[in-house]
């Protein structure tokens, strides 16, 4: 019998969370649940060491019976597509253990249950190939990351947090009914490769497409349901913000991946452009949005969903290159933005303002966590050599062979994307000193480097060498070419 | 009838008799219990419904019809009896603390909740319209007198007073419609009605006794536009009594509808279109209305509009689905919602009467575990995976789009997430304010057991629905 890897993976940070159920001392809840978030990397980066990259199939996958009356079965397993957000989930459980460590003071012990429950729900929506186990996943995060955002936010955290729920709620429902359609049309499965190899009526795809794309327009988010991210990512803590950013946005593309290309093929060909626009759309309005805000956090959100249009375009491109820039934009944003937040975090915690203006010249008193921020907003500005620049310039070379005018789109986001976040690095970064920062500040310390870190060398790797990541998807990336191409006629 | 069909009745009824005779015997001994022996008639009147229980079970093997046509022992009875027996046990264990509290421990009150009991028992395994409505009436006369308990509170008067009313009426039109049944087609009996009838099933006469037959269960089950006495009967009664009439009788309710909507003759009707549309304005209103609800009985007793609703969809789907899904619903159902009514049961505890949602402000941070517990039951009645409440809910809509209404699975989800704001409004209250006293919650071994209980049901059937699915299933096609 080999060892069910991905169920180890996934049902690791659920154990250790019962676990921490039944611990008193803070610093032990601490430490614990840094060596479990820890120890799912381990079995993560494991996990990839075996990922055989010349293969579109599943792999890794275990299957069990869960309610055989129903067609609903336990199956887990893992392609090119969802591997890198797996990994990206488990580098960034340890990294959010680590940026709460002393944000947090207040009912660690919760706090800690909470994060693990969420981690062990996002390992699972990217390991799902039931559509009902994962439609358990991807609605069960709602209860962790409802307590995350209501309970250790910040002064409107109830709002935020009721706002999250019901928009994402509301969203998930009308996927909800989408997969029970296609349970009875795509001969009474639930089993993710069953459907995928299943040809729908178009009448039915049309229908299914929009019921799933409420929801992932939700998660990613777009325009115009986008409204509930800036509130809870400003009202989250620092964890809150990465694990939303990093992750929590991945799933909506991700879905469009997973479900609909591959499984609506003609509505996705038929209906793409107006995705293309959807997306440009998103891209410029959030870069305005962006320029507009004082709070770092703000500012940051509404990047996200301006890098986050970036994403839905490439994929919608429908080509090798958008779709390959897409996904690894996916992968970039997470790590980029995630860093962001956490630099967000350190500087909040140290001076309790995220206003923009009283902020001036931290060069000086932290010339070291200045030397990180310099490096992610170079990156999330797509500088060659970052991350980004690799992603980016897929994307936009997919965007102008499918469409220009959204191509063009496009590069006015990247070059709103520079202007607000030089504004912001100015502000922050240069200048004489001001108000806010006149007291003395504590560069970064061990235990935040080590946090930190990681997120720069991937922002470097990536940007100079982005091969072995690229190899990851390729095979994978292809594949799903063929399924949307084949079944939905040329392009 | 021979000595033998006697016999089979009487067999075949059993389990009713045991709970009728225990009833009998126990209101004679409970003259003789003297005051602070209380004890004993909680456990005297738990092993009466254990036994029935067994007898239930022991029987269940095959089909038992008995006393002419007018009573079965099927799988489909023996499913709703088991939810009954559970329910009852647990409301046992809730009521021993709280009926001394409020003073209201007699001999009485169990008996009474055994002949509720029987009567729920009767429903739901009548086949005439008739032992329906001998069951249907045992049940609601006890449930009036336990609604008035709380003798000395005008509160519990009033609602007792307008149960009995309101119920009355519903009753009489209950009736009319059964007596148009008979008028039309001869016959009481379910499975007759629809052979006598040659004509046209669309008969404007067989509609309209449908209509009252309908609405008169309606009533029961506390779904628009029958509801207006669920709110005030919920808040007056005592809320051991709530939690029970908000599962058991309701379940009896369904029970009757699901076997009358099982008839061809009901079938043939278009019927379905009269239960969609109140279900979903059920739903609509115990949603909306539980919005603005500060009284944690009454958001309860709207909330409960609104589950009675979602079964109701599961009615209008029909098939064998649609009655499976209807019967795992109340049985999830039945653990959740006595879960969170066990919590607001065990905070009424001396002068704190932990009705007002205000009440529970910051309950978290000093009882970690019994906040855990609210929030488990709290999720599962806003269906959020992977509690029982979800998967309740997803079997609902599967056998909705499974019959192609696929506009009120859409309806149903989209009024599911309205709901979900005032359950997810009071973890709110619970995690995210600040406490202002302390609380004392009266935590006895026995609040804590139902409390295990129920939490293991509600987590338990939400991650291995399949053996209770089954035998939903299984229940449903009857047999």
């Amino acid at each position: 019998m080999t060892i069910p890897l991905l169920g180890l993976i996934v049902f690791t940070p659920a154990v250790g969370a019962a676990a921490l159920m039944f611990v008193r001392n803070d610093d032990v809840v601490r430490w614990m649940a840094l060596g479990v978030t820890v120890l799912d990397f381990v079995l993560c980066i494991a996990m990839l060491g075996g990922f055989d990259t010349s293969t579109h199939e599943m792999q890794f996958t275990e299957t069990r019976p869960w309610v055989p009356a129903l067609g609903i079965t336990y199956t887990l397993g893992i392609d090119g597509i969802s591997a890198p957000f797996v990994f990206l989930t488990a580098l960034l459980g340890w990294i959010s253990v680590l940026a709460s460590w002393v944000a947090i003071d207040r009912k660690v012990k919760e706090f800690m249950v909470s994060l693990l429950a969420m981690q062990a729900l996002m390992l699972g929506v990217f390991c799902a190939l039931d559509l009902f186990l994962f439609y358990v996943f991807w609605e069960a995060m709602l209860i962790p990351m409802y307590l995350i955002i209501g309970v250790w936010g910040g002064d409107g955290r109830v709002y935020a947090a009721f706002k999250f729920f019901l928009y994402t709620l509301a969203g998930s429902l009308m996927f909800l009914i989408g997969i029970i359609m296609l349970y009875f049309h795509g001969g009474e499965t639930f089993d993710i490769r069953t459907l995928m190899a299943q040809d729908l009526p178009f009448q039915v795809q049309s229908w299914l497409f929009f019921a799933f794309l409420i929801a992932f327009a939700v998660k990613v988010p777009m325009v115009p349901v986008h409204t509930w991210l800036p509130d809870a990512h400003v009202q989250a803590p620092t964890a809150g913000s990465i694990i939303l950013a990093a992750v929590l946005l991945k799933m909506g593309a991700y879905g469009f991946l997973r479900f609909s290309l591959p499984m609506l093929p003609e509505a996705t060909v038929h209906y793409s452009t107006l995705m293309l626009v959807l997306s440009a759309v998103a891209i410029v309005y959030g870069g305005l949005l962006a320029l507009a805000q004082d709070d770092l956090k703000k500012l940051v959100a509404y990047s996200s969903i301006s890098h986050m249009g970036l994403v839905t375009l490439g994929i919608f491109t429908l080509n090798l290159r958008g779709l390959e820039g897409g996904i690894l934009q996916m992968f970039n944003h997470g790590v980029t933005t995630g860093a962001l937040f956490l630099s967000v975090g350190l500087i909040y915690e140290r001076t309790h303002t995220r206003s923009i203006a009283d902020y001036g010249g931290l060069m000086k008193a932290a010339p070291v966590y200045t030397a990180f921020l310099a490096l992610f907003t170079l990156s999330s500005m797509a500088l060659p050599g970052t991350n980004s620049f690799v992603g980016e310039l897929l994307v936009l070379s997919g965007a102008f062979a499918a469409n220009l005018a959204v191509g063009a789109a496009a590069v006015l986001g990247a070059l709103l994307g520079a202007a607000y976040l030089l504004r912001m690095y100015r502000k922050v970064a240069l200048g004489p000193a001001s108000i806010g920062v006149r007291f003395k500040i504590r560069d970064v310390n061990a235990r935040e480097m080590a946090a930190i870190l990681p997120l720069a060398v991937f922002v470097l790797w990536i940007g100079l060498y982005p091969k072995p990541f690229l190899e990851i998807i390729d095979a994978s990336v292809k594949h799903l070419l063929a399924q949307v191409h084949g079944k939905g006629g040329a392009q | 009838m021979t000595a033998a069909a006697l016999f089979q009745s009487i067999l075949a009824s059993l389990p009713e008799i045991v709970v009728v005779t225990g009833a009998c015997i126990l209101l004679i001994l409970g003259q003789l219990v003297r005051k602070g022996q209380q004890q004993f008639l909680v456990w005297a009147s738990i092993a009466v419904v254990l036994i029935a229980a067994l007898g239930t079970l022991m029987l269940a093997g095959e089909v038992r019809p008995a006393y002419s046509g007018m009573f079965v022992a099927d799988r489909f009875a023996v499913f709703f009896k088991v939810v009954f027996y559970l329910v009852t046990v647990l409301t046992f264990l809730l009521s021993r603390k709280y009926a001394e509290t409020e003073g209201i421990g007699s001999s009485e009150y169990y008996v009474l909740l055994l002949l509720t009991l029987s009567g729920m028992m009767i429903m739901a395994s009548a086949t005439d319209l008739l032992s329906i409505y001998v069951g249907l009436e045992l049940m609601v006369l006890c449930t009036y007198v336990l609604t008035g308990f709380l003798r000395q509170q005008p509160r519990s008067n009033e609602a007792a007073l307008k149960y009995v009313i309101l119920g009355g009426v519903s009753t009489g039109i209950f009736l009319y419609g059964v007596s148009l049944i008979y008028g039309l087609t001869g016959t009481t009996q379910l499975d007759r009605m629809a052979a006598t009838v040659t004509g046209d099933p669309l008969d404007p006469g067989l509609l309209l006794a449908v209509v009252f037959i309908v609405a008169g269960l309606v009533f029961k089950v506390g779904a628009v536009p029958f509801h207006m006495w669920v709110p005030d009967v919920y808040e007056g009664a005592p809320t051991t009594i709530t939690a029970f009439m908000s599962v058991g009788p309701k379940a009896a309710g369904f029970a009757v509808v699901l076997r009358v909507f099982l008839n061809p003759l009901v079938a043939a009707s278009n019927v379905w279109i009269i239960v969609a549309v109140i279900a979903a304005v059920t739903m609509a209103l115990g949603s909306f209305v539980a919005l603005v609800q500060d009284n944690f009985k009454r958001l309860l007793a709207y909330s409960s509009i609104a589950h009675a609703g979602f079964a109701m969809f599961g009615v209008a789907a029909g098939g064998a689905d649609g009655v499976a899904s209807v019967m795992l619903y109340l049985l999830i159902y039945a653990f959740m919602n006595l879960g969170i009514f066990g919590i607001v049961i065990m905070m009424r505890n001396g002068d704190f009467s932990g009705e007002v949602i205000e009440d529970y402000a910051g309950f978290a941070k000093s009882h970690r575990g019994l906040a855990l517990l609210m929030l488990l039951y709290l999720f599962s009645l806003a269906g959020i995976p992977p509690t029982a409440g979800f998967f309740a809910k997803f079997y609902v809509l599967v056998a909705l789009v499974e019959r192609g209404f696929v506009m009120l699975a859409v309806i149903a989800v989209l009024l599911s997430a309205v709901a979900a704001y005032f359950y997810i409004r009071i973890v709110m209250v619970i995690y995210m304010r600040e406490p202002e006293g302390a609380f004392d919650p009266a935590l006895t071994p026995a609040v804590g057991a139902t409390l295990a209980f129920t939490a293991a049901g509600t987590i338990g059937i939400g991650l291995f629905p399949a053996w209770f699915l089954r035998l939903a299933q299984h229940a449903a096609v009857g047999g």
